[in-house]
């Protein structure tokens, strides 16, 4: 695929660029519409509130749009459109030509779309999702939902496919933040959105890969039949006990809230940095003290891991427990109180110019002060313990997280100029704000006055109906008033005056310093920071200081990367202490003898990204229609189709299978495409000098991984508890014994030695020693497959004893765990084996002779999954 | 059989009941809340005012102005921050300490000798209670003057039962049990509520709650036939026991404070 993209009015350029400019673009206006699909929904349900009782809607029909406005506004709208703005800036302030990954991050873009269409395909299939955003078990399996709800299966799979975009995004980010920042832009010099925005991407890959184990288990329950979140009191008399999982609302509610509470914070950072660059623009000051305005989010996220459990208050959690999380949940309230006190300084002795965008920031803030205030009686348990579930919380979190969006339009007006090259009208903005402000405040205010009412119910107490009355009003305005911002935006990108570089006074950071809209590449040079403020370097003479090939040395990093930098240092015109000399071609999976010697060319269109998600949601379109637990019976299905058979669920299989062989074909046809996205010649890449783009990118993706994996350990360490330790082993049959997990763990880990064997073969160019390296580490893998398989036969089809029925998937949940957890763990190996074999292909047309680092990647990978089994080997065949 | 007529130790306001102690706490947060909402907006708006471009100030020169392309940095005045920051911090943490007092009394009130235990179960869409001599009904009655724990589980997905006016609530969870009390001064009639999303019917999932001056409550008491549970005419609920019903549920209590 060559570099040249079709201009941006035809629409084939946006479905292939992968710019990271043009992506942003992309984000916001689709965020945007998920706004007005979440808003509509809500002011539906305002309609339903604006009497007690059943005005428009039945039960079933409100929970679904109760439900559905949640998950629209907090995943679809709000995420995606802070990461619009990241997308399109993050870059350019830090002075990068793209993200890391370019390919990825259209992946990432394209996934979220059709994540979304998935679900709004899911009102069609009988009923959506009907149990909250926070979707509570046991109400979130199919045994609870109402009949036909097969949409509620494909709302649970269309969340799954967007965490895939956000796992995606997170490692991108990563590496990018750390490897392309300009030269001397160390991490505490980058402007306050773009480190609200790394903060907000650490937060990212560890919460939302506890919400993946969630939502995988979720789906296995949905689709395999497990019980990890089924119970069902069982009538003996006893109310406590039951079928399924014993420990399964605590479960969810745990993993949910490990999750749901970063994830808030998540939700607000990309706001709060805005704000921070609106106030210094428009005040014409810098923002009082920096370094603890710094020091307060990296607390925030750090300590936003610690609080989730002040969800669980009333759960029958110990006094003890309450109480820390009662301190931790303060605390977390601490630097926001200091983040708040330094934009109110940040104003004096600055010259304020009312513009639009500083409306909605100032705006912003005040609507923050007040939801925070509220927060903190949220914070004080017995207070808490008569706020759950009324909308006193529900009037909380919407000041926040609302107010949040409200700093985020104010981005937009802010932005808009950079974006369009056009200014938007300022009097229609002013408009807009007025409209918004009163609108929020009517809709948002009254709901703490009745605050009695409780959550997701439609009826309350007559006295209360005047404030209800107010806030259907109030959320009419706060719609109407975006009629205003769309018409806005619209006329002026046709009709709008020219706005210049720089459309704002005071403004400092790099997007300012280029045209508006920017070039595709950025700048007109390398940017740098060595002289102490933004120049642009010419690549020429930075290009001949340094030697060519491969990225900066294997893991042992040290002595060989040092020499070679010093060495470069010094012929470089620069200070040689502070030149990062690395040059990295990073060509996804094609031989590093490509593009030698054209280091400034990039490549900007790839159409594997858009087919690679579409084959995705074509596949999990096709899964939904197993719920029940019959995904199990797929193989079969397909045996039965191949045959000529009749076949049960026709379309759902071949919309499986249709979409399984599009995204692997796209997989790859996106390995094999030639795309070249190098690195610039001079960058701060402080800590990971030495560790090269695909590296870095490996270990950040790797350490989601294993956040996915604790989840699931901690899951069945959680459930086993709570079923009782010891009984755990009466839900066991007797002929499940140790030997194959013995036999798999010395398979793998003698394969991991094989796969060190090659990465030394690769280094010393011995291809035979390569490709029998791979041939032992493939071989061993298939011994694992093979063995686990032979194993679970044996189980599925016991005869006598305790589980004559055989022991499967559904049986229990001692089964339950054990087979998803080891399956996760299965199909990492089998993705393991395809690498591998795709590996060994290569080698044998003579690649990776002296290259050893795409083996060395794949080594990564493998020695994770080996390291997940021997965690796994003991927790469910020994203990 | 029946339930002597026992006065409750602290009848009259020596044991303050949930609601007077919520009702105490927030109407002191509120107050506090409102008041420093006003202070910092005022003083936000103020300072966006007074400092607006174009007004009548000293700060042309000695003011340095952010430039395009310099290196992000701050402007110093870590010492106003400091101070505000640690005012509010006391504020809010002190706030904190003191309500932690009060926690501590909620989860372990007082006088439980007295206490009537009654179950709850939730099931979509309703609640049905259960009295210490077996007696299941769709409606709470409870005596006022006396402390009342409810023991709170499921039927069948994750419910929450309160009773506003009351200011008791808690979760209602399938497999485990969870406890809150009451104590009502006066009689009267109320409304349980379910807090949690639950299915279809959550909206109608209500129960009545009737409290009854002591009389009237024995006399309700004495009619109802129990359900089989309890030996006949043992059954009662007298001053010095602790009513509960089978040896499960207490059981379940415990596991469920436990719990982590």
């Amino acid at each position: 695929m060559s570099g040249h993209l079709p201009p941006k009015s035809s629409v084939k350029r946006w479905l292939q660029t992968t710019n990271h400019k043009d992506i942003g673009v992309l984000y916001l206006v689709t965020a945007l519409f998920f706004l007005v699909f979440g808003g509509v929904l809500a002011l539906l349900m305002r309609l339903q509130l604006w009497t007690p009782g059943p005005t428009l809607f039945g039960g079933l029909a409100y929970n679904q749009a109760v439900t559905a406005h949640g998950l629209l506004m907090v995943f679809w709208f709000i995420s995606p459109f802070g990461f619009g703005f990241a997308n399109y800036f993050v870059p350019l302030q830090i002075g990068a030509k793209d993200l890391s990954f370019p390919r990825l991050n259209a992946l990432s873009y394209w996934l979220y779309l059709f994540s979304g269409l998935l679900f709004g395909v899911s009102f069609f299939q009988g009923s959506t999702f009907a149990g909250g955003w926070t979707m509570y078990a046991p109400l979130n399996v199919p045994t609870f939902f109402p009949n036909e709800a097969l949409g509620a299966t494909t709302a649970v799979l269309a969340l799954l496919l967007f965490v895939t975009s956000i796992t995606v995004s997170s490692v991108n980010f990563l590496t990018s933040m750390y490897r392309e920042r300009a030269e001397d832009l160390r991490m505490r010099d980058i402007p306050l959105f773009s480190l609200s925005i790394n903060l907000t991407v650490w937060m990212m890959l560890f919460a939302f890969a506890a919400l993946l184990a969630a939502l995988v288990i979720l789906t296995s329950d949905h689709l395999l039949g497990t019980t990890y979140f089924n119970f069902q009191v069982t009538d003996s008399g006893s109310i406590l006990s039951g079928t399924g999982n014993e420990g399964a609302s605590m479960l969810w509610s745990h993993l949910f809230w490990f999750f749901g509470h970063p994830e808030v914070y998540i939700v607000f950072f990309p706001a709060l940095g805005i704000m921070a660059e609106v106030f210094q623009t428009f005040t014409g000051r810098r923002i009082v003290g920096r370094k603890w305005f710094i020091l307060a989010m990296v607390l925030v996220a750090l300590q936003s891991f610690v609080v989730w459990m002040h969800h669980m208050f009333l759960t029958g959690i110990n006094l003890e427990t309450k109480t820390v999380f009662m301190a931790t949940t303060i605390g977390i309230s601490l630097p926001f109180d200091l983040m708040v006190f330094a934009l109110i300084y940040t104003m004096i002795k600055g010259k304020v110019r009312f513009k639009t965008p500083f409306l909605f920031a100032l705006g912003a803030l005040i609507l923050f002060i007040i939801g925070g205030i509220t927060g903190v009686f949220l914070g004080a348990v017995v207070l808490d313990y008569q706020f759950r579930g009324t909308y006193w919380v529900v009037a909380h979190f919407h000041y926040v997280m609302v107010g949040g969006a409200t700093a985020m339009f104010g981005g937009l007006y802010y932005w808009y100029p950079k974006i369009t090259g056009k200014m938007y009208n300022e009097t229609l903005g002013k408009l807009h704000f007025a409209g918004y402000f009163v609108g929020f405040n009517l809709l948002y205010f009254p709901m703490f006055i009745a605050w009695e009412t409780p959550r997701r119910v439609f009826d309350y107490s007559a006295g209360m109906t005047i404030w209800h009355q107010m806030a259907t009003v109030g959320g009419f305005l706060l719609a109407a008033s975006f009629l205003v911002m769309f018409y806005n935006l619209f006329k002026s990108y046709f009709h709008g005056e020219e706005a210049g570089d720089q459309p704002w006074k005071y403004v400092s950071s790099a997007e300012w310093a280029v045209s508006s809209p920017p070039p595709l590449d950025n700048f007109p040079g390398l940017p740098s920071y060595a002289s102490g403020k933004l120049s642009f370097k010419d690549p020429k003479d930075v290009e001949g200081a340094h030697a060519g090939h491969g990225g900066a040395t294997a893991a042992d990093g040290g002595a060989a990367a040092e020499a070679s930098a010093t060495a470069e240092a010094e012929t470089s015109t620069g200070t040689p202490s502070k030149i990062r000399a690395v040059t990295a071609r990073a060509t996804g999976g094609v031989p590093a003898t490509a593009h030698e010697h054209e280091s400034d060319h990039a490549d900007h269109a790839s159409y594997w990204p858009l087919m690679i998600a579409f084959g995705g949601f074509l596949t999990l379109l096709g899964f939904a229609g197993y719920q029940g637990g019959e995904l199990l019976g797929l193989p079969s299905h397909l045996i039965a189709l191949l045959q000529g058979g009749s076949v049960p669920k026709l379309p759902y299989l071949l919309l499986t299978v249709v979409g399984a062989t599009t995204t692997m074909g796209s997989l790859v046809g996106m390995t094999r495409e030639s795309f070249a996205a190098p690195e610039d010649a001079i960058s701060e890449r402080w800590p990971f000098e030495n560790v090269e783009k695909m590296k870095l990118g490996m270990w950040t993706f790797l350490a989601s991984d294993i956040v996915l994996f604790g989840a699931f350990i901690g899951s069945y360490l959680f459930t086993r508890v709570a079923n009782g330790w010891q009984d755990w082993h009466h839900m066991i049959p007797e002929a499940h014994v140790s030997l194959p997990g013995l036999i798999n763990t010395y398979l793998l880990l003698t394969s991991s030695f094989a796969v060190v064997l090659a990465m030394v073969a690769a280094r010393r160019e011995s291809k035979r020693g390569v490709v029998a390296a791979l041939f032992v580490t493939f071989t061993l893998g298939i011994g694992f497959l093979v063995n686990k398989g032979l194993e679970w036969a044996h189980l599925f089809n016991l005869h006598e004893g305790a589980f004559a029925g055989g022991w499967e998937f559904s049986t229990n949940i001692a089964s339950s765990t054990f087979y998803l957890t080891t399956g996760l763990h299965a199909a990492h190996v089998i993705i393991g084996l395809i690498v591998c074999a795709w590996l060994f292909a290569r080698t044998m047309g003579g690649a990776y002779m002296g290259d050893e680092k795409p083996i060395e990647y794949f080594g990564l990978y493998w020695h994770l999954v080996d390291i997940v089994w021997l965690f796994l080997f003991p927790l469910f065949y020994i203990l | 059989m029946g339930i002597p007529d026992v006065a409750l130790a602290g009848a009259g306001g020596a044991i303050r009941n949930p609601a007077e102690v919520f009702g105490e706490i927030f109407w002191v947060f509120l107050g506090l809340g409102t008041a420093v909402g006003v202070v910092v907006i005022g003083y936000t708006l103020y300072n966006s005012y007074k400092y607006r471009e174009g007004a009548d100030h000293e700060t042309k020169s000695d003011v340095d102005r952010p430039e395009l392309g310099e290196l992000p940095s701050g402007s110093g005045g870590g010492k106003k921050l400091a101070l505000s920051f640690s005012i509010s911090a006391i504020i809010v943490i002190g706030l904190i300490i003191w309500t932690y007092s009060t926690l501590l009394y909620i989860e372990d009130p007082p006088d439980t000798e007295n206490a009537i235990e009654i179950q709850v179960e939730g099931q979509q869409f309703g609640w049905v209670f259960e009295y210490p001599n077996g007696e299941q009904s769709p409606t709470l009655h409870a005596p006022a003057d006396r402390l009342v724990w409810l023991n709170v589980t499921s039927r069948d997905v994750f419910h929450n039962f309160g009773i506003p006016e009351l200011r008791t609530k808690t979760d209602a969870i399938p497999g485990q049990m969870s406890r809150t009390w009451f104590l009502a001064d006066e009689p009267g009639e109320h409304t349980a509520v379910c807090y949690e999303l639950c299915g279809s019917g959550h909206s109608r999932m209500t129960a009545p709650v009737v409290i009854h001056d002591n009389e009237s409550f024995q006399e309700w008491y004495a009619s109802t036939s129990p359900s089989g549970n309890q030996s006949d005419g043992e059954a009662g609920m007298d001053g010095n026991e602790t009513a509960a019903i089978g040896p499960t549920t207490t059981t379940g209590a415990v596991a469920a404070g436990d719990s982590p």
